[in-house]
């Protein structure tokens, strides 16, 4: 069955690509924290910003229109909120940019900063999801001292996701092909709740199975793979890039627009 | 409820990183013990599992069109135990982290906190407690849909809480709090029936996932109990009250003469307390403080007849970055053309 799943963009090969997991990770987290801590009000040095993760995508071959698309599908969340300091920020100010001078009020100017960091880190998020196998990122976890069992734990989630979902696919095209009405809160409740329970038993037996067939192989809990994550001279020369470019924004950039 | 990054300042951002770094740490020491290599795959098959049971969604009575899933929290602490059932929670929402961009990266901290431990562990022992002992049909279900109300208000009480010290949203802190608690009182209460209707379909089927007996897993003792109702009621306390004394509080009252930096002044003029506050906290701790100037431009908002400077400095910034942009992906085509 058909996933729209974020990193159906992994398994390409760019440079991006080949970089090692730990590094694109901690960048990206580094990234995130200076985007947020940009002001309130602030609003064009975030499209400087947006450069960098920018240019890991285009150089990693992801679609900017997919990306886009993304974003929009996860922000309802952050748009009522974004919008509701529209309706608390009423103090008049008047902003200039370049020749034009516009009237407004300072809710908007955060209800656009709100937008604008939400749209930036959210680049530098799939910039590192759709480059980075996810195998990758977890080896890179690991190598991070994130606890073992936490490690494992997303490893066989993962796994498991989408063999789980086509199955309630299967459970929902059941229920949608026999109840063709509203059948009453207590009987739409039951049947839920049965749908449910019967795909948490399903869940089980199948875990049953796999850890028998796991252990039958010998599994003790460690993953062991091929990969030898190495930090190499390509990884050195993207952390002096993102340094560089988050250097230049912080030290030169931003003191000349705050 | 998943938090964003924006909502969020870096202190609070990092603060909240930290304990659930921590908290994770100590609750993957403590189950090391308890598990068995074979449990792995089982919790890693049940954290996909919450993903489709998400899927499963029902028609909500009262209200058509909307419709109602289920969140899992507390059924997983139930079935599993609260320790085991905080890691697998815990790992759906890096998931939804990860894979499917819901809540950003910094904010994870506090994800993993609203929605992860604090409603595990809640959830379970409010559960075990009402439940207590050969539960009957209807013990049963009050004991979820309370165990469910109360897991997911202390959640949204945190996300309120963070979101008022990170001092980035504008909403007054008691509309916030109102609109969280009453949202999700509702969710708490469809997810306690679904909770219930599920453990119930289970408790027909295949009793012994559950009966394997709680109390083996986790000794149930008064004290611990106590202590979950105690942190619960903390949790849910502290926002209502804050709420009801309609802050001036420590935190307001220390931040607003500001000794540290006499000319201070606030951007907007009719600020009410709290977001003078919040503010305040928020230009304390980011990362680098604007103790320059505050000057207009679309950088700060301000008076008009500052100098007119700024306003070409952002103006060329941002489009010296547009066409960067553009650079770039007009050299990725080329590129791409030439092959």
């Amino acid at each position: 069955m058909h996933h729209a799943y974020i990193d159906k963009f992994a398994y390409q090969d760019s440079p991006v690509h080949r970089l090692d997991s730990r590094v694109k990770l901690v960048a990206v987290i580094v990234f995130t924290a200076l985007v947020i801590s940009v002001p309130r009000h602030s609003l064009s040095i975030l499209v400087c910003y947006a450069v960098g993760p920018f240019a890991m995508l285009v150089i990693g071959g992801i679609p900017i229109r997919f990306t886009l698309k993304h974003i929009v599908i996860v922000s309802p969340f952050v748009l009522v909120l974004a919008a509701s300091s529209v309706l608390y920020g009423k103090a008049p100010v008047a902003v200039e940019f370049g020749p034009f001078t516009v009237h407004t009020t300072t809710g908007w100017l955060q209800f656009f900063n709100i937008l604008a960091k939400f749209v930036v880190t959210m680049l530098a998020l799939i910039a590192l999801v759709s480059t980075t196998r996810f195998a990758e990122l977890l080896r890179g976890l690991e190598k991070l001292r994130v606890p073992k069992l936490l490690v494992v734990q997303l490893g066989f989630l993962y796994r498991y996701i989408f063999v789980l979902i086509d199955s309630v696919h299967h459970i929902l095209r059941a229920r949608a092909g026999r109840k063709l009405r509203y059948l009453g809160a207590k009987a739409e409740l039951k049947t839920a709740g049965s749908m449910v329970g019967s795909l948490l038993i399903r869940s089980i037996n199948t875990a049953e199975r796999i850890s028998m067939a796991m252990q039958a192989r010998g599994f003790d809990g460690t993953f062991r793979t091929h990969s030898k994550m190495r930090i190499t001279l390509k990884d050195y020369l993207f952390c002096a890039a993102a340094c560089s470019f988050l250097l230049l924004i912080y030290l030169i950039i931003r003191p000349a627009l705050i | 409820m998943h938090m964003a990054n924006e909502l969020l300042s870096v202190p609070v951002a990092a603060g909240t990183c930290a304990i659930a770094a921590g908290g994770l740490g100590l609750i993957c020491k403590a189950a090391k013990k308890v598990i068995a290599s074979e449990k792995l795959a089982l919790m890693g098959v049940l954290g996909a599992f919450v993903f489709a049971a998400q899927m499963v969604n029902f028609q909500l009575p009262a209200m058509p069109g909307t419709s109602g899933h289920i969140v899992g929290a507390v059924l997983l602490a139930v079935i599993l135990g609260p320790h085991l059932g905080a890691i697998v929670i815990s790992s759906v929402v890096i998931i939804q982290c990860l894979i499917f961009q819901d809540g950003g990266l910094l904010a994870l901290g506090c994800n993993i906190i609203n929605m992860g431990l604090v409603p595990a562990y809640i959830g379970f022992f409010l559960y075990i407690a009402i439940a207590a002992g050969p539960a009957g049909k209807w013990r049963s279900f009050a004991a979820a849909l309370v165990a469910c109300i109360f897991a997911l208000e202390a959640g949204a009480v945190l996300v309120v809480i963070e979101s008022v010290f990170s001092g980035v949203l504008l909403v007054p802190f008691s509309t916030f709090l109102i609109t969280m608690v009453g949202v999700h009182f509702l969710v708490g209460l469809i997810e306690g029936m679904i909770t219930a209707a599920v453990l119930a379909y289970i408790r027909q089927v295949r009793a012994d996932i559950i009966t394997a007996c709680p109390a083996q897993r986790v000794k149930l003792t008064k004290p611990v109990f106590l202590i979950t109702l105690a942190i619960a009621a903390f949790i849910i306390g502290a926002g209502i009250s804050l709420f009801a004394s309609q802050l001036p509080d420590g935190l307001e009252w220390s931040y607003a003469e500001r000794p540290d930096q006499p000319e201070f002044e606030s951007i907007v003029s009719n600020q009410d307390g709290i977001i003078t506050a919040t503010n305040e906290l928020q230009d304390r701790f980011s990362l680098m403080p604007d103790y320059t100037r505050r000057s207009a431009s679309l950088g700060t908002a301000a008076a008009a007849d500052e100098s007119a400077g700024t306003a070409w400095t952002s103006f060329a910034a941002v489009f010296g970055s547009i066409l960067t942009m553009l650079f770039i992906w007009l050299t990725a085509v080329l590129i791409k053309g030439a092959r």
